[in-house]
């Protein structure tokens, strides 16, 4: 028989190794050589804390009680990782984006970073896993019972219970970052999953072909009503499949492995089939050893210790040793990571707030809130386990194990319509989450968790069995009258009927708030993120940069920059940012407010200023969505700016072409009656001439000069007309030379020396000596000065006329002005010299159809120059300006 | 790849997607639902019950097929 002193010596050695091999791996982590440490294999071995002190001691006890009702407490989590896909995926996404550090932690974040919702949660997590605690240390004083009946068993828990607080806060909080990852504590994990595999794999293969002569023979000794029975497929077998499913994602350390603990989503991936497969093997052996257990343990031995004393019976210490380091390592390992998550839970959601509420004002320095981070985190690991210690002290080891691993179970289910419902309800409100949980949890509470204590505890015995107060449809366990079923199906039954009613109700009914809508957009549409978002989260207290940086996104640099020098000002500061004050923040708030409305505004001041864990990056995305609306919204005015612009120009085409057509009807009709004065003239004096027979000859001759006269003038028409069009539309390319301008306007004063002479109009020449090379055709240049000069000599006269010509060059082009000193033309008749038969007087002379100005503009543009009226207060002044060569 | 690889690659992503979901359902047809008391009974096989290598059977069949389509779903 193995001694307590060995057996003792057997778990310190051990316990030891776990000590060194956590160091090491932590050493080894912070040298930056995870390596293999974060592999799939070992993110899917410490899922298996699944499995604990209960499973491995209490599954045989299931088995040799009720067969293979065992079974649903691994096929349950079966489910849930084979559809990884579609939920735990989702989980895991959730917990990086939001930087989730528990369960408590995703439930209020998810709804609107509820405080409330947080300690409730925490303190249902607290007061479900307490029994579960007691339960595993309940699990090794009853290991060691077998080795040595009437020992200590309360010393025995107590030191497990300080060993383990030691571990624990030794290696789970060597970091105040909760979403640091502890890999001392996963890798001592993992190797306590192969552990406890091995033992269970060894005790059963010993089972089966050392006691047995093999599976048939094991089975051939099994009780009928042990494979057939009720147990298979019930009302209970489905409650406890569902509840195992619910749970492996709502205990706190599950969830801790799971989401928190994760180092890589792909992990999941192997989970998915691994972790199912180690259940598969955990459980395989379970019903061979419950039966051999039966048929060859003394009556009244205890099921749940099969594992060992089956063993211990056939002399095979070493194998009972194992199988003891097994149910050891399956009972620390739940208790240690449980502790972790719990202690998370409770500093952050309960202690921290507390501290942060009561706390001198000023001492708010990160290096403060790091130690009393770390010290809360400590104490509450001690005080969990001090916990757990005393529930086992209390209810001093009553009623099966697995009973109370259920009600565990059941309790922390109730999370799970608020949970589902906020991962996949984008209605989910913080309302309907906390009428359901206190709902369900309540009615788990009545019906389930006080009972379990059998009189003990609030409720008396005769409450339990007949009601409170003799109210008999409140008694416990057939509330409202339901009778007939298992309590834990009851009190399922009803806590989620409740539960789920209240939740659905509550969030129907209620308004969620604008950081739940957030919140609710985020989680649910979390694979529409962006994936690679390394958020980091706003210190407690708010800085002004931060809050300038929000203002500066949303309401563009210029004004935040006039904003907060403003404040600045008010403040006395000559420059620089101004201090965080309350005014300040509310006049951010007020200013924000006409941009994104007033509830986001207060959702997102109050948050960075309140220090809440809305990521800043969170924030900045909100403000640039509201900056790309803005944006968005601008270009669109610009657009719509442009595009009346355009109507205006179009509108402006449009009247021209108008105008144009008007022109050209004009232009015809002008075009007619010019041509109809000269032919009525010549028509009736040749028909004077053929007609009279008494004509004398002076008068024929002199009929005939005029039709000579009138045929020579409708033909000049004609030529100007032909010309012009010709010019107009550019097809009479003028041949370019180099010319000397002073030639062009000799000869063109040459030509009009005699009209010029006629009018006694004075010529003032100021052309310069050098000679003026030119590009341009000579005839067609000089055509130009003539008209100008005749065109003086018609409308230009004036007292002492007088006509100067000078040249300028500007550039590559010279110009020259023809001014006189005539009445000149009135501003608003400038456009319309260059028009057809425009004539702005009466003082027309005849010979002239008003072609001139325009076919002269018309040469001018063909020789790459232009021909201009300048506006002036003497006279007519014309410019003709023209490339240099 | 052309076009209609990709379209055939998408549809296969979208079938590996669906059968992710239908799988944890067929599972909780066969050994969540009143199908599994049809396996209840006196008969074995090498003297092991029919019931027994049902469950585990079937257990041992979900593990290897979510073990397939992890494969598959994790590459896309």
């Amino acid at each position: 028989m193995l001694s307590l002193n060995a057996l003792i010596a057997a778990s310190l050695g051990y316990a030891v190794l776990l000590f060194t091999i956590a160091f090491w791996a932590e050493r080894r982590a912070q040298a930056g050589r995870i390596g293999w440490l974060r592999s799939p294999f070992v993110y899917t071995l410490s899922i298996s804390v699944y499995c604990t002190g209960w499973t491995f001691y209490g599954a045989v006890g299931s088995a040799a009680r009720n067969g293979f009702e065992f079974v649903t407490i691994y096929l349950g989590p079966t489910l849930v990782f084979i559809g990884w896909w579609w939920l735990l995926r989702k989980l895991l996404r959730i917990g990086r984006a939001q930087r989730i550090t528990s369960i408590a932690d995703l439930i209020s974040s998810r709804y609107g970073k509820s405080t409330t919702l947080a300690v409730l949660v925490t303190l249902l997590a607290v007061i479900g896993s307490t029994p579960y605690i007691a339960l595993q240390l309940q699990s090794i004083t009853l290991s060691f019972s077998v080795f040595e009946s009437g020992g200590h068993a309360n010393l025995t828990a107590f030191w497990v219970a300080a060993g383990l607080a030691v571990f624990t806060i030794l290696f789970g909080t060597r970091n105040v970052d909760a979403n640091e990852r502890h890999h001392g504590v996963v890798t001592a994990i993992a190797i306590e999953a192969v552990v406890k595999l091995v033992a269970l794999l060894s005790v059963g293969v010993f089972v089966v072909w050392g006691i047995a002569g093999g599976p048939a023979e094991i089975f051939a000794k099994a009780p009928p009503e042990l494979l057939r029975g009720d147990s298979i497929f019930s009302a209970r077998w489905v409650s406890l499949t569902m509840l195992s499913a619910m749970a492996i994602i709502t205990l706190p350390r599950m969830f801790q492995v799971i989401v928190v603990e994760n180092a890589d989503e792909k992990h999941l991936a192997t989970a998915s089939w691994a972790f199912p497969g180690y259940l598969f093997l955990m459980s395989l052996f379970v019903l061979p050893i419950a039966i051999a257990g039966n048929a060859l343990m003394p009556e009244g031995s205890n099921p749940d210790l099969y594992v060992l004393s089956l063993p211990l019976s056939q002399g095979q210490e070493n194998l009972a040793l194992l199988a003891f380091l097994g149910g050891f390592s399956s009972a620390t390992s739940m208790v240690i990571i449980a502790a972790i998550a719990l202690s998370t839970m409770v500093s952050n959601h309960i202690i921290m707030p507390l501290w942060l509420r009561f706390a001198p004002q000023g001492t708010e320095t990160s290096g403060d809130v790091r130690t009393i981070l770390l010290r809360s985190r400590r104490l509450s690991i001690a005080g969990i386990l001090l916990l757990g210690y005393l529930y086992f002290r209390l209810t001093g080891g009553s009623g099966a194990l697995a009973s109370i691993g259920l009600i565990a179970f059941a309790g922390m289910a109730q999370i799970i319509p608020s949970l589902f419902g906020g991962l996949f309800w984008r209605g989910a409100t913080r309302t309907g989450a906390l009428l359901g949980l206190l709902s369900g949890f309540a009615v788990w509470a009545y019906t389930l968790f006080l009972p379990s204590f059998e009189g003990g505890f609030v409720l008396s015995q005769t409450a339990i069995e007949n009601g409170p107060f003799g109210l008999g449809f409140l008694t416990p366990n057939a509330l409202f009258g339901l009778m007939g079923y298992d309590p834990l199906v009851h009190s399922l039954f009803w806590s989620m009927t409740f539960n789920i009613t209240l939740f659905i109700l509550g969030s129907l009914l209620s308004t969620p708030r604008p950081l739940e809508r957030i919140q609710a957009s985020q989680f649910v549409d979390v694979f529409r993120l962006d994936k690679s978002t390394g958020s980091y989260l706003v210190s407690r207290s708010a800085t002004s940069e931060d809050l300038f940086t929000l203002a500066q996104r949303i309401l563009g640099a210029d004004p935040a920059q006039r904003l907060f020098s403003e404040m600045a000002q008010q403040q006395g500061k000559a420059q620089g940012l101004p201090d965080a004050t309350d005014k300040l923040v509310q006049t951010l708030e007020r200013e924000l407010a006409g941009s994104v409305g007033a509830a986001s505004a207060h959702a997102m001041v109050s948050q960075i200023a309140g220090g809440g864990t809305v990521s800043v990056d969170e924030l900045m995305k909100i403000a640039d969505e509201t900056a790309q609306i803005v944006e968005y919204s601008q270009q669109l005015e610009n657009q719509s700016h442009r595009l009346e612009l355009a109507m205006q120009e179009l509108r402006g085409a449009n009247a021209q072409l108008t105008e144009m057509g008007a022109q050209k009807d004009a232009f015809l009709s002008q075009v007619s009656h010019e041509l109809r004065t000269p032919m009525t003239s010549i028509r009736s004096f040749s028909e004077i001439l053929r007609d009279s027979e008494s004509l004398d000859l002076p008068d024929a001759k002199r009929f005939l000069g005029i039709i000579q006269d009138e045929s020579v003038r409708l033909t000049r028409l004609l030529d100007e007309i032909l010309d012009l069009s010709h010019l107009e539309s550019g097809r009479g390319q003028l041949l370019l030379e180099p010319v000397v301008l002073q030639d062009v306007i000799e000869k063109s004063l040459n030509a009009t020396g005699a009209l010029l002479e006629e009018a006694e109009i004075a010529v003032h020449n100021e052309l310069p000596e050098a000679p003026v090379m030119v590009m341009a055709n000579f005839d067609r240049l000089a055509q130009v000065f003539i008209n100008l000069i005749s065109n003086t000599v018609k409308y230009g006269r004036g007292e002492s006329p007088k006509l100067t010509i000078s040249v300028a060059i500007l550039g590559e082009t010279v110009t020259i002005v023809m001014a006189d000193n005539g009445p000149g033309i009135a501003a608003a008749n400038r456009k319309k010299v260059f028009e057809k038969f425009t004539r702005l007087s009466e003082a027309n002379l005849a010979g002239s159809a008003g072609l001139g100005l325009p076919i002269s503009r018309e040469i001018m543009r063909n020789l790459q120059g232009d021909l201009a009226l300048k506006p002036s207060r003497h006279g007519a002044v014309f410019e003709v300006s023209i490339p240099l060569v | 790849m052309n076009r209609s690889d990709l379209a055939a690659e998408a549809t296969r992503r979208r079938k590996l997607r669906e059968g992710a979901l239908l799988l944890p359902i067929f599972g909780a047809f066969l050994l969540v639902s009143p199908l599994i008391t049809v396996f209840i009974g006196s008969t074995s096989i090498f003297g092991l019950p029919l019931i027994f290598i049902y469950i585990f059977g079937i257990w041992l069949g979900l593990v290897l097929i979510a073990r397939a389509m992890a494969r598959r779903l994790d590459k896309g």
